[in-house]
């Protein structure tokens, strides 16, 4: 898989004019520079910024990269990390073969 | 907040949002209200057609010209692409039963400016080498174009914004009052409220809960909507992907016993269509529960079986995530808008079902054009909300 975790520490993140480059979500190659952009358009939760962006669309769908993005929005609008991050996650929680996907039997890992 | 808004819009989709665009670049000062976050609705999860080949003869395909057209129109002063793209489609057909049916189908569609043609099992596997052996022949069009929703919402709100639109989300409007003054009062869940001369009531699915604020009966229900997402992948064939066996279901209702159980428990029909990121959308079911908007285990497996039906060599290719939309259907099938009759300044504009993607640009400005009392081109009345006759709610 092509996402690692990027630790990104508070100071690099207020540091824009340096930084609006760096790769936040690897997957769909969003930068800094666009996540900051979105929430100052008003995009204010991952959610938000994940349909505005495509931040944590891809492949690892955000396991990489949410946190990273709820710090920057919590950070950005002073918003608490709950109120940022999203409140649940749907089947399927990993990719999986469309062969594989069939053999599933219940419905417990569907979650709303 | 009194005084200095014009129209008030409940509900931010694409339909909010693109009827918010149309408004301000009319002049007018527009609160949009939402009570979730950005594309939380139908406008969020659904595919990204702009799509003519499913569309009998009628007022539907004559909008969708007409939409395409403001798209295009507004891909080049947004000066964004908004990932339009133009692949084509392709309408799969499994049996001569099929066959016969779409024959006459394409014909009406030809007559009607529709540039559609049949094409035969080998020509449909140049444009799709993986198709499965059992289709006989296919549709191909291409007209059939796509451009991504979110793109689409982000540029109405952004030059919307530009031109003085408030979008206020996580804000529920919870009631509807007629002042003596004449103005509508939007009361929302935080305790704010908003003053205007016209409300417009763009909340889709949820347009019924809007409605009835002001003792109105807006006849739509919520359709489910499933879609799986496939990993991104290279193309697999040139054009888009649906299954001319749902489509021959809703002309000929004899011709139903073609389905499977499971395709009859969750209205399957096969949507096949590469998005904006590269990965594959497969869908979908069309299910009547309410507002529940969970994917559910039986759903994914149902579009998965239809998509490999169709397609067997997806098999090994993987599934990313799942999503369910709830489409907003009318009991025509048309879309409701316009004001409503005894309630002037309060319009609907709600009801596009399968379509809203579409249909947002011409729905947005011909709603603007009703607001501001514009002459229009065309003929409205057939999407009237007046047309379902009886307009008080009890
Ligand atoms: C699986 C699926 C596939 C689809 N594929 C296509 C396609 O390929 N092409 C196409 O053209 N269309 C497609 N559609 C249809 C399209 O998604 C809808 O027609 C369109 O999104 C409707 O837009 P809308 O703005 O009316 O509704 P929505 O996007 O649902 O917006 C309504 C908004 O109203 C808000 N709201 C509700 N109640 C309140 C309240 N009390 N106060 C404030 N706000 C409120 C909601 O939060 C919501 O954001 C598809 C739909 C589905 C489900």
């Amino acid at each position: 898989m092509n996402c690692r975790p990027i630790v990104l520490e508070a100071q690099h993140m207020s540091d824009e004019s340096e930084n609006r480059d760096m790769l936040i979500c690897r997957c769909e190659e969003v930068t800094l520079g666009e996540i900051l952009d979105a929430i100052d358009d008003g995009f204010v939760t991952v959610k938000d910024v994940k349909r505005a962006t495509r931040a944590g669309m891809g492949l690892c769908q955000g396991r990489s990269c949410s946190r990273t993005i709820a710090r920057i929005i919590s950070q950005r609008t002073g918003r608490p990390l709950e109120e940022v991050l999203p409140k649940s996650y749907r089947y399927p929680v990993r990719p999986e073969k469309m062969a594989a996907a069939l053999s599933k039997e219940s419905e417990d890992e569907s979650d709303r | 907040m009194t005084g200095g808004t014009d129209v008030v819009i409940v509900g931010g989709g694409i339909i909010g949002l693109a009827a918010g665009y149309f408004l301000s670049k009319a002049g007018k000062r527009v609160v949009v209200i939402d009570k979730g976050g950005f594309a939380d609705g139908a406008s969020g999860a659904c595919d990204d057609m702009i799509l003519f080949q499913s569309k009998k003869p009628g007022i539907n395909l004559e909008l969708t010209f007409e939409s395409l057209e403001l798209y295009k129109r507004l891909i080049v002063d947004f000066d964004d692409s908004m990932q339009f793209k133009n692949l084509g489609g392709m309408v799969l057909i499994e049996n001569e039963a099929e066959l016969a049916i779409m024959e006459q189908f394409v014909r009406e569609q030809r007559s009607y400016g529709l540039d559609v043609e049949l094409i035969d099992q080998q020509d449909a596997r140049k444009k799709q080498p993986f198709l499965s052996d059992h289709i006989i022949a296919s549709t191909y069009s291409m007209m059939d174009s796509q451009i991504d929703p979110f793109h689409v919402m982000r540029a109405f709100e952004k030059q919307g914004s530009k031109l003085g639109m408030q979008i206020i989300r996580r804000n529920a409007v919870e009631a509807i009052d007629l002042l003596g003054s004449g103005n509508w009062k939007v009361s929302c869940a935080d305790g704010s409220s908003w003053e205007a001369p016209t409300v417009v009531n763009a909340a889709g699915a949820w347009a019924p809960s809007i409605g009835a604020m002001v003792d109105l009966s807006v006849p739509i229900v919520p359709k489910r909507g499933q879609i799986v997402l496939s990993e991104r992948i290279p193309p697999i064939g040139e054009t888009n992907l649906w299954n001319a066996k749902y489509l021959v279901t809703k002309l000929h209702k004899d011709s139903a016993t073609a389905l499977s159980e499971e395709e009859k428990a969750l209205g399957l029909s096969l949507a096949f269509t590469r998005s904006a990121g590269g990965t594959y959308l497969m869908g979908s079911t069309r299910e009547y529960v309410g507002y529940d908007k969970s994917t559910t285990i039986a759903g994914i497996k149902g579009i998965i079986n239809l998509t490999l039906g169709y397609l067997p060599r997806m098999s090994e290719v993987g599934i990313v995530r799942a999503m369910a939309g709830l489409r907003p259907e009318t009991p025509d099938g048309k879309m409701i808008l316009g004001e409503h009759a005894d309630r002037p300044g309060f319009f609907t504009a709600a009801g596009h079902e399968g379509d809203g993607i579409a249909l947002a640009p011409i729905t947005g400005k011909l709603l603007s054009d009703l607001v501001c009392n514009n002459r229009i081109e065309r003929r409205v009345d057939e999407l009237s909300p007046n047309r379902f006759g009886g307009t008080a709610h009890e």
